[in-house]
């Protein structure tokens, strides 16, 4: 098959799936996730083979894999849409292939597959666990299976699918498609537990606050749509293109901006919304009322993946308008807002108890990362830090789901009503989950970048060494913050969680997890450590060039001007160095020796700012007194009982209840007595007259007959009386 | 010849005569009679006029001869009538009836 | 068969009259016998509507299948029937939804005979208005829509609620909505009326044929009253026509009448009305004010865009605030028909432009999609009510358990509502803002902000019943949807899901339409 027909099918397997198991198979459950894992090994397979012949096809970046289609009648035009696979897409392939497909593995054990039904539990609620009798007659409480089984599968199929459609899109419209498919589908996976008031809540928040992105987004598109001609990345980056949307000046002269500026700040929105930027940050922590599978789906593999990506590819555009030392306006709002969310969401990480939230948070950080190397131009270094990220975070919340795994089993087991989600409540989970242990160490010195051997630390640090080698020394410094902050969190989580001794029973009777949760933890925390290596800068001094700088060397051919490559400078590395690994020890010193019910020591350090910290500066709060309840005020107060019921029906009443008044005035003083009274006059006028000469019918014949004597006499003389007188 | 006017006089008379059989008789069958001799003048007076005027048409003739149509119908209704009120009311006395007025 | 394919268009328009009229004779007691003659009979117009889509030829301008009969001489009106791509996609809309409508009302018990002659009825009137090419054969067809609907929600609309008048006086809620929307309607037509016999006095024809080349270009008119400017009459029976129309769309802030007629009305009626009823406004404007009055279109034209972006921030607005399901559903029409009255204003703006060409691809495809969708969610919100026989919202709560395969289908067609990429409502919805952004910025811009409230109204409805802690006082009285029901959103469904997937086979249609109606 050609590359471009395994690209147009790549998307279809979960789709395919999920659509069988909506209508057909959902009620075996065995069939169900058999179909999804079945769709998600068809489209790795497929992405392997399109990556891999990306990257043996030379020159890709100037003559990517391209197919379209006619999709869309406009005037004489038709609308296009099709699939590409350029260097980018191949690399974003290779990394949304690997993370879905282990995730998909992951859910069927996180979703307590072969585990019997629960007694209590219910559709739309998480698994109370169920009772189980052993041989000796001991009753034992084991995790049961969830009951949505089959629908988580569909799904996440329905996600991946957005994904894929996403990434091999060669225009916006498709992009959209897929991203907006994404959107349903972490409303409907957060909200998976949906008789939960929190995570009910938690759905709608995270559409909603990704919708505002949206619409904006939608806008840029019609936009560009009308700029260009034409939505495909080829007719949008042709340089004469770029050169007269930048020339042109924005639609009705806003700001002083021009058209492109315009296109990249509206489609940047989107961004903001989709990754989680501030100040659309706040449907990310809450979107970790999900089941951990979709957590990592949401936030590692797919959703604010997908937000960034958008982004990358469409770099050239945003670039419009920078020269050298000098940034575009699109790309210096990226880095404030990027550098900004950075460190504020590392802030508040530090503060968090549960063990998901955390890392929400620390991606949120990460993607405020990309989102600011992306607006000092280091492109290909974002691209990296993407995929590296993608790994080590799906690593990460899949070993967090691990551990919550583990120590629900501990609970269920003694009985103790615990959160398991808190890390107060764990602590010495190494012993007793060695592997999940192992790989979410892995993971989490990736995140924080421990030097040399993990990826995190390649591609943060050059994220960091092109904020230094151009000269943004604020995004630089604060990165660099930001960075410390993150290895200090990293390690915080880590002792808590698995360093020590079990704070609780619960801890003290976790149990390792199923193999199919283990095997995507080992593979995942194999990628989070080699990928780093496939972008080692030449510069590096000893082991920079022993391996080629394939990431560089690859992403940066999609560009039309490769980038350039950075001469190898000291400081970054030193900051880097200092930032990872004064992080992790000093997270491990102020953790070690955290005792069974002690506060946070941070707590004590810190005072009102952990309070701050730890209600995430009260963002929630804010929105909802500046945005949510107004909103509803206007909806139900004023557009309801105001407007509609107020002023246009009661200008409408008011016409009725003039009309009716004519109608009774014209009734009282017309019709009653002109009308009428003619009409009852009449009869009753000639009713009188009938009355009065009714007395002449007596009834006797021969009375009638003389008067018609008579008259008949009266006429004869009349008639001869005029007759004598002509 | 005796002149037109001796025949009109005639006429004339049996006129009256019917008329006053008719206004003044109580009986309903006299009525009756009172009606067929006023008929019966009118068709001397045409059959006169006829002669006296235009002896060569038919008008006259066709007149007088749809007036004793006229009146043999009149009779033939005219009776049955009266003996259909007889029957029901045993009386042939005009001013009895007189149920049709308001 | 010489015969059908000649008279198709006129035994499209006839075949309901006929089958109100073999159902006069059947006995009223026999209610299946009556449910099924009428659904049988129904399909009649569809299968035929459908022979004319095959054998449409989109390409050729003008008319097709055109029949012309004297009807009313003296005045120079003729019984004057045709399509084009744009009353083709109407005309399919309703034979389309007519038997699933009459499918739908199978749970209609009382008067089961007057109810379907009446719907038989109201099909043809709707198809009346799409199909005549005469002014006055035209407003006949728009009057003959009004009785039956009075009617249908008079009779046949929900028995509860009440509605306040002044000084304390009280109606039943369906009296008032039915006397609402009627009396509505009928004082928009009376200015089109008048309109129309301006025209029909001055052409001495209604055909609409000839007054398309003739009306727009005419520099002076006959008997015109009181020696009134040319341009002073055209604007007011431009204004005459508009309003006629903005009512029925309804454009904001014409709308107050929808959500009491849709709310009372008995569920077949507001699936008809939306999906049917309201797209004869916009019919009207696509058909007779942009091709009438072009200039006028093009002066008025930030007016109507202006009033439009206000019934897309408002409706939906207001759908958000509602409690009541029907409601909200019935809201989101007013916010759905803003979308398409924002591309007809753009068009009108920017006449002949490819702008204007997308912004009607994307409005008649609205009118088919919101078809689509409006009466998919009166038909759920129908499908609950009848279990529940309540439509508060906050009276539900977790439903989801109880009737999972109604929860996706509710949820399936409230993404199409949604405007979810992949579902028909993007598409159009996308086409109308993209065409309308370069002629009314500011306006489209506006215009978002009803669209992030659309999804906060559909997900608001979608949690109130669906999802939270289940109610347990509904647990062994709501039912799971029937087959009979699930029948009747299925081919909804499907055509959500292709017109979102590959929109070409329809919207090929209306683009050529569109070209050889508005281009240049």
């Amino acid at each position: 098959m050609s590359t471009e027909s395994i690209t147009w099918l790549l998307p279809l397997p979960p789709l395919l799936a999920f659509f069988l198991i909506v209508l057909f198979t959902n009620r075996s459950k065995a069939l169900s996730h058999s179909l999804a894992v079945g769709a998600a090994l068809l489209s790795w397979l497929g992405s392997m083979i399109v990556f891999i012949r990306a990257i043996s096809t030379e020159h890709l970046g100037l003559n990517p894999f391209e197919s379209v289609i006619n999709w869309l009648p406009t005037g004489n035009t038709w609308l296009q849409i099709g699939v590409r696979v350029d260097p980018l897409t191949a690399a974003t392939l290779f990394f949304v292939a690997w993370t879905v497909l282990m995730i998909f593995i992951y859910s069927i054990g996180y979703h307590n597959y072969g585990q019997p039904k629960g007694e209590h539990d219910k559709a739309g609620l998480q698994p109370h666990g169920a009772t189980i009798e052993d041989e000796h007659g001991h009753k034992h409480v084991v995790p049961s299976i969830e009951p949505m089984y089959s629908r988580f599968f569909a799904f996440i199929g329905l996600f991946a699918f957005g994904m894929y459609t996403l990434v091999v899109s060669n225009n916006l419209l498709t992009l959209f498609v897929g991203w907006e498919i994404m959107g349903l589908c972490s409303y409907l996976l957060i909200g998976f537990w949906y008789q939960k008031p929190t995570a009910r809540a938690a759905m709608i928040k995270a559409f909603l606050t990704t919708r505002v992105g949206d619409v904006f987004m939608l806008l840029g598109i019609a936009y560009l749509y009308t700029s260009v001609g034409s939505l495909s990345y080829t007719d949008i980056f042709k340089p004469e293109t770029l050169q007269k949307l930048g020339s042109t000046p924005a639609v009705g002269g806003f700001l002083g901006l021009s058209a492109a500026a315009l296109i990249g700040i509206l489609l940047f929105i989107g961004t903001v919304g989709k990754s989680a930027q501030w100040p659309l940050h706040v449907w990310l922590p809450d979107a970790m009322e999900g089941p951990t599978p979709v957590s990592a789906m949401i936030h590692a593999a797919t959703m604010v993946s997908a937000g960034v990506y958008m982004v990358i590819r469409m770099y050239p555009l945003l670039k419009v308008g920078s020269e050298a030392g000098h940034l575009s306006l699109v790309m210096s709002v990226m880095a404030v807002i990027g550098t900004f969310t950075a460190i504020f969401a590392a802030t508040i990480a530090v503060a968090q108890n549960d063990i998901k939230r955390v890392l929400a948070y620390s991606t949120i950080s990460q993607l405020g990362y990309m989102i600011a190397a992306l607006g000092i131009g280091a492109y290909v270094a974002v691209v990296f830090h993407l995929i590296t990220h993608a790994f080590f975070k799906a690593l990460l919340f899949l070993g967090s789901g691990s551990v919550i795994h583990g120590v629900e089993h501990g609970a269920l087991h003694t009985g103790e009503k615990v959160d398991p989600q808190n890390m107060f409540n764990m602590g010495g989970l190494r012993k007793k989950m060695p592997i999940t242990f192992w790989t979410f160490l892995i993971g989490g010195f990736a995140l924080s970048g421990f030097p040399i051997i993990t990826a995190g630390f390649w591609s943060k640090d050059e994220i960091l060494a092109e904020a230094f080698g151009t000269g943004h020394w604020v995004v630089f410094t604060v990165l660099s913050i930001a960075a410390f902050l993150t290895a200090f969190y990293t390690m915080r989580q880590i002792t808590l969680t698995f360093l020590g001794k079990p704070r609780t029973e619960s801890a003290q009777h976790a149990q390792e997890t199923h193999w199919t949760m283990t095997l995507p933890l080992v593979i995942l925390a194999v990628f989070a450590v080699t990928i780093g290596w496939a972008g080692i800068s030449k510069s590096f001094p000893v082991i920079g060039g022993i391996l080629p700088n394939f990431v560089h060397d690859f992403i940066g051919s999609t560009l039309l001007e490769a980038p350039e490559i950075l001469t190898f400078n000291i400081w970054p590395l030193v900051a880097s160095l200092v930032a990872a690994l004064g992080g992790l020890s000093l997270g491990w010193l102020v953790y070690r020796n955290q005792k069974e019910g002690a506060e946070d020591p941070l707590k004590l350090t810190l005072g009102p700012i952990y309070t701050v910290l730890k209600n995430k500066y009260y963002f929630d709060e804010l929105y909802n007194t500046v945005f949510v309840r107004p909103a509803y005020w206007v909806a139900d107060t004023f557009t309801n009982q105001i407007l509609d019921r107020g002023i246009i029906d009661g200008i409408l009443h008011f016409i009725a209840r003039i009309a009716s008044n004519v109608g009774h005035v014209f009734r009282n003083y017309f019709d009653k007595p002109v009308v009428n009274g003619f009409g009852d006059f009449v009869g009753e006028g000639i009713k009188k007259i009938g009355r009065s000469i009714k007395v002449i019918q007596t009834g006797k014949v021969q009375q009638y007959l003389l008067m018609a004597l008579i008259l008949a006499f009266g006429a004869m003389f009349y008639f001869i009386f005029t007759f004598i007188q002509h | 010849m005796i002149p037109l006017s001796w025949y009109l006089i005639f006429a004339a008379i049996l006129f009256c005569v019917g008329l006053y059989g008719v206004l003044v008789r109580k009986n309903a069958i006299a009525i009756l009679m009172g009606i067929e001799l006023m008929l019966n003048s009118i068709n001397i007076n045409l059959i006169a006029f006829w002669r006296y005027r235009s002896p060569d048409g038919i008008a006259g003739q066709a007149f007088a001869i749809i007036v004793f149509a006229v009146a043999a119908a009149e009779v033939a209704v005219g009776l049955a009538l009266i003996i259909s009120i007889y029957r029901r009311r045993s009386s042939v006395v005009a001013e009895d009836m007189n149920m049709l007025k308001w | 068969m010489g015969f059908v394919t000649n008279n198709i268009l006129a035994l499209i328009l006839f075949t309901p009259i006929l089958v109100a009229w073999i159902l006069l004779f059947l006995p009223k007691e026999q209610i299946k016998l009556l449910r099924w003659v009428t659904l049988i009979g129904s399909l009649v117009p569809f299968l035929l509507s459908l022979y004319v889509w095959l054998s449409f030829n989109s390409g050729t301008p003008g008319f097709q299948f055109e029949t012309q009969r004297i009807w009313y001489g003296v005045v120079g009106s003729s019984f004057h029937l045709g399509v084009d791509g744009l009353s083709l996609t109407m005309v399919l809309l309703t034979t389309l939804l007519t038997p699933i409508v009459i499918l739908a009302s199978f749970n209609i018990t009382e008067r089961v005979k007057p109810y379907m002659i009446l719907f038989m009825l109201l099909e043809t009137g709707m198809l009346g208005v799409f199909l005549s090419l005469d002014l006055l054969l035209f407003f006949v067809f728009w009057e003959v829509g009004l009785v039956p609907m009075y009617f249908l929600i008079n009779q046949w609309g929900s028995e509860k609620g009440e509605r306040e008048l002044w000084g304390g006086k009280k109606v039943s809620a369906r009296t008032y909505a039915s006397f609402k929307f009627m009396i509505y309607t009928m004082a928009g037509s009376l200015g089109l009326l008048l309109a129309i016999q301006m025209i029909g006095v001055a052409f001495q024809t209604y055909d609409l044929t000839q007054l398309f080349t003739t009306f727009p270009v005419a520099t002076q008119l006959a008997n015109i009253p009181f020696k009134l400017p040319l341009e002073t009459v055209k604007a007011i029976a431009f204004w005459a026509f508009v309003i006629a129309f903005a009512i029925k769309v309804p454009v904001w802030p014409f709308h107050t009448w929808l959500p009491d007629a849709h709310t009372e009305a008995p569920t077949g009626g507001s699936m008809i009305l939306a999906g049917v009823l309201l797209k004869l406004g916009a019919y009207g404007f696509l058909r007779l004010v942009l091709p009438l009055y072009p200039q006028e279109a093009h002066r008025y034209a930030g007016a109507l865009a202006f009033l439009a972006v206000m019934g897309i921030i408002f409706g939906a607005l207001a759908a958000y605030g509602q409690d009541d399901f029907k409601r909200l559903v019935a809201y989101s029409s007013v916010n759905h028909m803003g979308f398409v009255v924002l591309g007809i204003a753009a068009a009108a703006y920017a006449a002949g432009t490819d702008n204007a060409i997308l912004a009607l691809n994307g409005a008649v495809l609205q009118m088919f999609n919101h078809g689509l969708s409006a009466a998919g969610m009166f038909f759920l919100v129908g499908v609950i009510y009848e279990r529940a026989h309540t439509r508060n919202l906050n009276d539900f709560g977790g439903l989801f358990p109880l009737i999972p395969v109604y929860g996706g289908i509710l949820i399936f067609t409230s993404m199409a509502s949604l405007g979810l990429p992949g579902l028909n409502g993007f598409v159009s919805e996308f086409l109308v803002v993209r065409g309308s952004w370069p002629v009314f910025t500011l306006f489209t811009a506006l215009s978002m902000i009803g669209l992030f409230f659309t999804g906060a109204y559909i997900l608001k409805g979608i949690k109130k019943v669906l999802h939270g802690p289940t109610n347990e006082h509904w647990v062994g009285h709501i039912t799971e949807i029937n087959v009979r029901e699930i029948v009747v959103i299925t081919p909804l469904i499907v055509l959500m899901l292709v017109i979102g997937i590959w929109p070409a086979w329809i919207l090929g249609v209306i683009n050529s339409a569109m070209q050889l109606l508005f281009k240049g």
